[in-house]
């Protein structure tokens, strides 16, 4: 009864391991957001591979791929697209903002003005935007991976917390392993591996995939388990503020396409347990003692799941 | 080489562990020459170390036995070349008897050759365990309990040789253990790790033993059980007090107790018109243990055949009717010492003088070689003796010579004070001495006493016969009942002696009337009691249940005062157990008058006189509970597997799962609160060494967290699961 993953999406992440070694589990939990519609917030520095990895993504799946460098100076109609006017046709004509492509790496999101974050996060929510009274839909499928600084550095707007609860997932990416930079060097040596990335899939069977993911099976117990420890969060000594509604759908929705990527139609505690630091971690607030004390999110949600029993019975409805 | 220094050593302890079995065998047996033995145990062993071919060993061994044979039994009268044939013959001759099975007719030389056979395998096999099995244990094990056993119930003094054992068991199963660990982990042998095993070990074992032998050691809960089986060994006519023996007449009652075997040798026929018991012999001085004489042996009186014999039982007077008997005794063994009814006037018997034994009021005849089997009448006077003169006597108005009195009223000093408390209480509310010694004389059979001759015990070094009968054992034989009857007599100050003889016997012939000829023999063998009488003379009672000695009385006085209306003592076939009657009396009441508090109330005297039994019923209880709930590692999986093996429906894989991760956690394995099934099967099947909990965990997930449902799911992981049941047995 052992389940193979999902063969496509094998496929992709052998082409994400192309250009990314050692960083399979960033690229599932990619994977995971991307299939049930959401979005990535990767907090790293500069220069571990996040817009590679974005890019043999959007390579994998045939997408096309924008990227947007944020800067202080960055207005949100650089983002979005503006209306020009358009002397010979008297009229004006749009021109489309990065955020009008599919896979969008929003690069040092929290650099820029919180006017311009707005611009984008309420794209990601929405699907759509609306400039000057005209309402332009999105693409389909539309993934956007967006990367901040830690947020010690210097210059940077933090993003809001209220705002953060957009993202599906936040994940760390890391350096690479000794050896595994080694072979990464090896690797672009001569010519980019990027270049070589075919794509695996079409966008069709992307959106699919997408839809399929809903139907994976959540049992009441695990629905209950999810809720459960969403109630830790929010009772939990050093939290401030717990996980939202939003935060247990959002893991129930990780979860199913987790499930699903493993070749499985039905969400196991497991799925659960693995996504639920990336999907909470950042929709909690910790107090500011624990804060002091140096006690991280992720830490508080490994506690959470270690004191939650497993539902191990049918559950009685 | 230091390895082969330590199975030298292990090779010497082995030796010694067998030399044990035969060191005991020099002291409790005939055997002789033991030194051959160990010679050969020697060579044998030694042989076995030195690795030499099989072929060159058993020839030697072969050799070694065959010399050794024919030193002991032929070398002296047949010489050497003479021998062999001899030998042959014999070997040949005993084989054929052993095919026979008539294994009584083997002889010495033939049991042997067979010892040494023994002792070869034994060799052999303390080779085979040191060697190729590296345990001891059970070798040792035994070696204990052989020497101990030994040491309990023979003669054999076993203190050293189990010091010796215990010494050399341990440093082998040390050794042992070491080499197992060293076979088992394939590591290659050091010297030095050797020694840093052997250095402490040597350490451990000694210091261990040191204590052993210096800390004091708690005296024995059972009495020395020796006497039993030594005396089992011996003749009954050599028999030893306080072993079982068998039952019969002797002469030495220094120590009574102990069991008896049934010995129905005829010892007299007698022919009597009315049965009655046959004196032997009287004693009076109890010493806590048995009986013996006060006074040395005032030599014997010689009386011939018709002289009347110079001996009064009792006053012939107006308080004893007599009329006069005569009863025929043909002995049936060469047996001196002759038997006599009470009330013995004269021996009727062609040319035998007769002696008196005036302390023993014990008659033999003064043999002549051939007479082997006397044959004689004795005339003697049966008595009534009257009640009304019995009743007049009392502590205070006795009026015996004081010597005599107290010569009959001695006690042993040690007598605890519970006996005579005891006989205050049995003797109270009657003044006179027939009334009391009555008394005494019924309690036996009134307080639940229990005739047997087997089971019966001894008494310890510092324990009284009779206490230890009176109000412990409460089971006994006659000497039992007769003795305590005494003590408790002389208690209440009544006077009293020891008669040794046999009962009436067996009738076997006619149908009760007239003259009737009796077989006695040594079941029939027993002793009872008389009391002095002042007036009347020593009148017996008969305390053993079961027995009847009929003496007549004459009840010339007021029914009201005599303690029983019957006109002979009769045997207390009326037995009335007051103490036992009383808790049936009172559930009785409390049904018949239904209330709840008089169930209450009898509930609650039930639980009073019981209250020992229910609580250590409820201890034993408590402690098989425990004792199963501690094990239940043994015996719980197979229950649930039982329980399951019938339940097939998808429901019960639910609970199946979840007794699994019950057992899982009882065998140690237990899962974490938060932590997932999945996650938890891993474990499990890493610390199992298989995939079988990962596969029943799968099956069990997709049956919990799945929309379908599959039919049969649990069926067909039934034998996942009962084999993962079975993993957690411990």
């Amino acid at each position: 009864m052992n389940h193979k993953m999902n063969p496509v999406v094998e496929q992709v992440l052998i082409n994400i391991d192309k250009v990314m070694i050692g960083k399979r589990e960033v690229a599932e939990l990619s994977l995971v957001a991307l299939l049930s519609g959401g979005h990535v917030l990767l907090e790293d520095v500069p220069g571990v591979g996040k817009t590679m990895m974005v890019r043999a993504l959007a390579k994998s799946l045939g997408a096309n791929f924008r990227r947007i460098q944020f800067t202080p100076d960055l207005l949100p109609s650089d983002v979005t697209g503006v209306s020009i006017y358009n002397p010979k046709e008297m009229a004006f004509e749009f021109r489309p903002g990065p955020i009008m492509g599919q896979i969008i790496l929003a690069d040092e999101i929290n650099r820029t003005s919180p006017k311009t974050q707005s611009a984008l996060l309420e794209g990601m929510e929405e699907k759509s935007v609306t400039i000057d009274g005209v309402t332009h839909q999105l693409g389909s499928p539309f993934f956007v991976m967006a990367t901040q600084n830690p947020i010690e550095y210097e210059g940077t707007y933090p993003l809001p917390e209220a705002q953060l609860d957009r993202f599906l997932l936040k994940m760390r990416m890391g350096y690479p392993a000794g050896t595994e930079e080694i072979e990464l060097l090896s690797r672009v040596q001569s010519a980019l591996p990027i270049e070589e990335i075919q794509p695996v899939m079409e966008l069709e069977q992307l959106r699919d995939m997408q839809a399929k993911v809903k139907e994976v099976y959540v049992d009441h117990s695990i629905k209950s388990y999810i809720v459960h420890m969403a109630e830790q969060t929010r009772n939990h000594k050093h939290v401030y503020l717990g996980v939202s509604p939003r935060g247990s759908i959002a893991l129930m929705r990780a979860a199913q396409s987790y499930a699903f990527m493993h070749g499985r139609d039905f969400v196991r505690p497991d799925d659960v347990q693995y996504l639920a630091s990336a999907v909470f971690s950042h929709r909690i607030i910790l107090k500011s003692e624990a804060k002091f004390e140096g006690i991280k999110a992720e830490q508080v949600i490994e506690k959470i799941i270690d004191v939650t029993p497993v539902p191990v019975q049918k559950a009685v409805k | 080489m230091m390895k082969r220094f330590s199975t030298l050593v292990l090779y010497l302890f082995g030796f010694l562990l067998i030399w044990e079995w035969i060191r005991p065998l020099e002291q409790l047996t005939d055997t002789g020459n033991v030194w051959v033995f160990f010679l050969f145990l020697c060579i044998a062993l030694s042989m076995d170390f030195l690795k030499w071919h099989w072929v060159i060993r058993f020839v030697i061994n072969g050799a070694i036995i065959f010399f050794s044979l024919m030193y002991i039994y032929f070398l002296d009268q047949y010489g050497l070349i003479g021998s062999v044939p001899m030998m042959i013959q014999e070997l040949v001759d005993n084989f054929l008897t052993m095919l026979q099975a008539q294994w009584t007719s083997i002889t010495d030389m033939f049991r042997t050759l067979l010892f040494f056979i023994l002792l070869w395998l034994m060799s052999y096999l303390i080779q085979y365990w040191l060697i190729q099995r590296r345990q001891i244990f059970i070798f040792f094990f035994m070696t204990l309990v052989y020497i101990t056993v030994l040491d309990t119930f023979t003669p054999y003094n076993a203190e050293m040789a189990i010091i010796r054992t215990v010494v050399s068991g341990f440093l082998m199963m040390g050794i042992l253990a070491f080499y197992r660990q060293l076979e088992k982990e394939e590591i290659e042998t050091k010297t030095t790790k050797l020694s840093r095993w052997m250095i402490p070990l040597s350490g451990f074992v000694l210091i261990s033993s040191l204590i052993a032998f210096a800390a004091p050691k708690a005296d024995p809960i059972w009495p020395d059980p020796v006497p039993y089986i030594t005396s089992f060994n011996e003749d009954s006519d050599n028999e030893e007090a306080g072993g079982i023996r068998k039952i019969g007449y002797g002469e030495d009652d220094s120590l009574l107790g102990g069991s008896f075997v049934p010995d129905d040798t005829l010892v007299f026929v007698a022919k009597t018109e009315d049965p009655h018991y046959w004196k032997a012999e009287t004693k009076d001085v109890y010493t806590g243990k048995g009986w013996e004489l006060s006074e040395e042996d005032r030599g014997s009186q010689f009386f011939v055949s018709g002289e009347e014999v110079p001996l009064e039982s009792f006053s012939e007077n107006e308080n004893v009717a007599v009329e006069e008997r005569v009863s025929n005794v043909q002995m049936n063994a060469a047996r001196p010492q002759i038997v006599y009814p009470l009330g013995i006037k004269s021996f009727q018997s062609e040319g035998i003088p007769f002696e008196l034994n005036e302390a023993l009021e014990k008659f033999s005849i003064r043999y002549a070689e051939d007479s082997l089997m006397p044959t004689y009448d004795v005339i003697f006077n049966e008595p009534t003796f009257s009640v009304n003169a019995l009743t007049a006597v009392n502590n205070d108005n006795h009026g015996l010579d004081s010597a005599f009195y107290e010569r009959y009223t001695q006690l042993p000093e040690e007598l605890p004070d519970r006996v005579r408390e005891l006989a205050e209480e049995i003797v109270a509310g009657h003044d006179n001495w027939f009334n009391q010694i009555r008394e005494i004389e019924g309690y036996f059979a009134r307080s639940g006493f229990v005739y047997s001759q087997t089971d019966v015990a001894v008494p310890g070094p510092d324990e009284d016969y009779v206490d230890q009968f009176l109000f412990e054992t409460k089971l006994g034989y006659c000497d039992n009942f007769s003795t305590a009857m005494i003590v408790l007599a002389r208690s209440a100050g009544i006077p009293t002696r020891w008669v040794k003889g046999f009962t009436e016997g067996e009738r076997i012939n006619g149908n009760g009337y007239g003259v009737g000829t009796y077989n006695i023999t040594n079941n029939n063998a027993h002793s009872w009691v008389e009391a002095y009488f002042p007036g009347v003379g020593w009148i017996p009672f008969e305390p053993t249940t079961g027995f009847s000695n009929p003496v007549e009385y004459e009840f010339d006085l007021d029914e009201e005062t005599t303690p029983n209306n019957a006109e002979e003592t009769e045997t207390p076939e009326r037995v009335e157990r007051p103490e036992e009657a009383e808790p049936t009396e009172q559930t009785e009441t409390a049904s018949s008058t239904f209330s709840l508090t008089k169930l209450w109330d009898s509930v609650m005297e039930a639980v009073r006189q019981h209250w020992k039994k229910i609580v250590s019923i409820i201890i034993a209880l408590a402690f098989i509970g425990c004792l199963t709930y501690i094990k239940r590692g043994r015996w719980l999986p197979y229950f649930y597997i039982w329980t399951y093996k019938h339940r097939n429906k998808d429901q019960d894989f639910e609970k199946a799962y979840l007794v699994l991760l019950h057992e899982l956690a009882r065998f140690g394995m237990k899962r974490k609160q938060g932590q997932t099934l999945h996650s938890f099967a891993k474990e499990v099947d890493y610390a199992l060494g298989h995939q079988q909990m990962s596969q029943l965990t799968a099956s069990y997930e997709a049956y919990l967290y799945s929309s379908r449902q599959e039919k049969g799911i649990w069926k067909r992981n039934k034998e996942l699961w009962e084999n993962l049941i079975k993993a957690t047995i411990a």
